[in-house]
């Protein structure tokens, strides 16, 4: 579609130029502005609720930059205490509407971990299947209808179905096929019911895979389509160094399974994440970090594609070649966090290709669910998950009581890297005007594909000290 | 069915205007939202029908409009919560409470019937800062005037309380218990097994999803017509089954906890 490219872009540099010839133009009027406090009450276009605080003073330094969730705590790993291990995916699973399958697993995984149960063949592919469902439908959403509508420069997703009907029929298809899958193997599109400690409550008709298997070969044009799209944004042209923080299954692209990996080399096995990661909270706010020595990391598409791109699918790693080849901003590893919505049409092409693989042939058992022996414990499950690492771990007494529950979201893990984000693309916005500013900082933040509801532990963040221009 | 001659009478009748209508999210998970959105084959239908003024996550600012109808998911769990919810409900006509957190409380209001021990550490010794409320359902604050139930709302049943609002008709309440739908989709009782399946106190109209897909009925849809009487009945029989009364207290307060008590505490007034 090089027409549309073109468009695209003009449109952007337009906007561009539009927007530096204004900040020129208030740079030159005003050297020193008023002070001004700006209170962006909702981060729009973002899952869950979150606000964005900033205080710039007269000098133009920024005194204060807050993000905060104002999303209500939840404390699911205080409701989790005290149920019995079976009953942990059904109420995990509620912690996110958008990544209910993926709560659903890794808790499924964890609690396996504690009582030494190793489930079948099918029963991996299955609970493959409907996270990769989930994934395509986690992905969508956030590339067409919390994304595209910066590039396209229209206000919303609702108004991308007026002037660009076949985008959004092609999202919507793409979204279908997603919720599809997971009905089919999950029993349900949201909060799955089949899914259960040793396998499946209920199978899918070998009619039903069928149908579905054909699906998704129908889907490749469309995701193919959205993948060329999203590589012909014109993504904001930035740079920031950071270590990229996925699992790492030897010569496949990760999802359920493998060690924890870093950029920088660091691997371990996935029950050492304690060691891995580091939570801590501060005295000057109520939410928890994650980092990793002592620093902020990214996890979610852009990082599994640095760690990972070399064991895409076919099909997938065609076009991330030949991408990286027509645009120099799109080659990898990438440290543009502003082309997370490529990163996960990329991703998009491969899962459904990597899940046609798995469905070709595949023929389904009539496989009951392995009884666990119960015993006291301690498991956890890791997977990777739209937004990057999910972490569950649970500790069970001898009746298979859960006595200790930790979850760690995507979106927890991100926070500290969101934040030091916001402080490096902050200081060049400073001469803009404070609507622009708080649609740029929304737009950085809207990249990260944060999810507000999931990050359990995510309550409050300051931003206080002196802010240099780094 | 509509016939020629009211097809032809509605041709040359002024356009009625669409009605404004808001979604909103306080505390939850954006299922219920993403329940409207999965609906993917009427989706664009149902914003054509619409003057759709906000939608979180989609379409976030937010408007000072009088509203027809505001659909609202999520658990009061918080002052902000609350305020929210204040402001909503005196700018609309209609309010709709969709999906388990809004109506019975959900899973958010399990906590208020558990050891209060468990939620320490995770406060951070933060109780000051952190804007908690005890996480109650909406119509614990403010009148609803329509509920659409459980967790996940089925969102076929969104789609039709749409239209009804669309066509100027009350919304019908599906209130019979899910072991209605159950058995006409045949599946085997769950309860007979000895499992402790909530299907005869719960309400119904979910087409009895969990259990088609093999999973006992947790309650979400709060509870079914006539329960009030039903619920020391099924609290014996589950405990006949050799079920613990901490384990079947802590099955049924899982989504209906709040419910559950509201009903207790009206018998107790009595």
């Amino acid at each position: 579609m090089p027409k549309k490219q073109n468009k695209h872009s003009n449109k952007r540099d337009n906007e561009e130029t539009k927007k530096v010839n204004e900040e020129n133009k208030k740079t030159n009027d005003t050297e020193k502005t008023a002070p001004r406090i700006i209170e962006l009450n909702t981060v729009t276009k973002v899952e869950g609720h979150a606000k964005l605080l900033l205080n710039i003073d007269e000098n133009n330094q920024i005194k204060k930059c807050e993000l905060q969730s104002v999303e209500g705590s939840r404390y699911f790993e205080g409701m989790l205490v005290e149920r019995l291990y079976y009953e942990a995916s059904e109420i995990s699973s509620r912690i996110c509407g958008i990544c209910s399958c993926a709560h659903t697993a890794a808790s499924i995984k964890a609690i396996e971990n504690a009582l030494g149960l190793k489930v079948t063949e099918q029963t991996k592919i299955l609970r493959e299947l409907f996270t990769v469902g989930e994934r395509i439908r986690s992905h969508i959403t956030h590339m067409y209808f919390l994304s595209l509508p910066d590039y396209l420069g229209v206000e919303s997703g609702m108004d991308l179905a007026k002037d660009h009907r076949d985008e959004v029929m092609r999202a919507l298809r793409l979204m279908k096929l997603g919720n599809d899958i997971v009905s089919v193997f999950a029993g349900r599109d949201l909060h799955p019911v089949s899914a259960t400690i040793g396998g499946f409550l209920h199978l899918p008709k070998q009619e039903e895979i069928n149908s579905i298997l054909e699906r998704l070969k129908e889907a490749m044009p469309d995701a193919i389509a959205a993948a060329k799209l999203f590589a012909s944004l014109n993504y904001r042209k930035y740079e920031i160094n950071t270590e990229y923080c996925t699992l790492i299954d030897d010569g496949k692209y990760p999802i359920m399974e493998g060690d924890l990996y870093s950029s920088n080399g660091d691997r371990f096995p996935e029950e050492k994440f304690t060691e891995f990661f580091t939570e801590y909270h501060e005295a000057r706010s109520t939410a928890n970090f994650v980092v990793k020595d002592g620093k902020s990391y990214l996890v979610g598409a852009l990082a599994r594609l640095n760690n990972n791109y070399q064991h895409l699918m076919p099909e997938a790693k065609k076009i991330l070649k030949e991408s990286m080849k027509s645009n120099p901003q799109l080659t990898f590893p990438n440290n543009n966090p502003f082309i997370m919505p490529y990163a996960q049409a990329i991703e998009t092409v491969h899962f459904i290709e990597s899940a046609i693989n798995l469905l070709t042939n595949f023929t389904i058992k009539d496989e009951k669910p392995i009884e666990p022996v119960v015993k006291a414990g301690k498991g956890t499950g890791i997977i990777e998950v739209p937004r990057g690492l999910l972490i569950h771990q649970y500790e069970l007494d001898k009746k298979g009581m859960i006595t200790h529950a930790n979850i760690v979201t995507p979106t927890a893990q991100n926070l500290r890297f969101m934040e030091d984000n916001v402080r490096k693309v902050l200081p060049a916005l400073l001469n803009l005007d404070n609507e622009s500013i708080v649609l740029e900082m929304e737009k950085l933040i809207r990249a990260f594909d944060p999810c507000f509801s999931c990050s359990t532990h995510f309550l409050e963040v300051t931003f206080e000290g002196p802010r240099g221009k780094n | 069915m509509k016939s020629k001659k009211s097809e032809g009478k509605l041709r040359t009748e002024p356009e009625k205007p669409k009605l404004k209508v808001g979604f909103y999210g306080i505390t939850g998970c954006a299922g219920c939202l993403l329940s409207v959105v999965f609906n993917e084959d009427e989706l664009l239908d149902v914003i054509n029908k619409l003057d759709i003024k906000t939608f979180p996550f989609i379409k976030e600012k937010d408007t000072d409009e009088y509203l027809d109808v505001i659909f609202l998911e999520g658990v009061v769990a918080s002052n902000h919560d609350l305020e929210t919810l204040k402001k909503l409900r005196s700018k609309c006509n209609i309010l709709v409470a969709m999906g388990a957190c809004a109506t019975t409380g959900g899973v958010p209001t399990l906590r208020n019937f558990q050891n209060e021990e468990n939620f320490t550490r995770l406060k951070y010794h933060k109780e000051k800062e952190i804007d908690d409320l005890q996480p109650k359902p909406v119509d614990s604050y403010v009148h609803v005037d329509y509920y659409i139930q459980g967790c996940p709302p089925d969102k076929k049943e969104i789609l039709h309380i749409i239209n009804d609002f669309v066509m100027g008709k009350k919304p019908y309440m599906y209130s019979k218990p899910v072991c209605v739908e159950c058995r006409k989709n045949k599946n085997p009782c769950l309860l007979e097994q000895g499992k402790p399946c909530l299907g005869p106190v719960t309400r119904g109209g979910c087409n009895a999803i969990c259990l088609n897909g093999g999973l006992m009925c947790w309650g979400c849809r709060g509870p079914a017509d006539g329960t009030k009487e039903n619920f020391d009945i099924f609290i014996q029989m589950l405990k006949d089954k050799g079920h613990g009364e901490v384990f079947i207290h802590d099955r049924i307060n899982t989504f209906q906890g709040w419910k559950f008590k509201e009903i207790q505490d009206a018998k107790e007034t009595e």
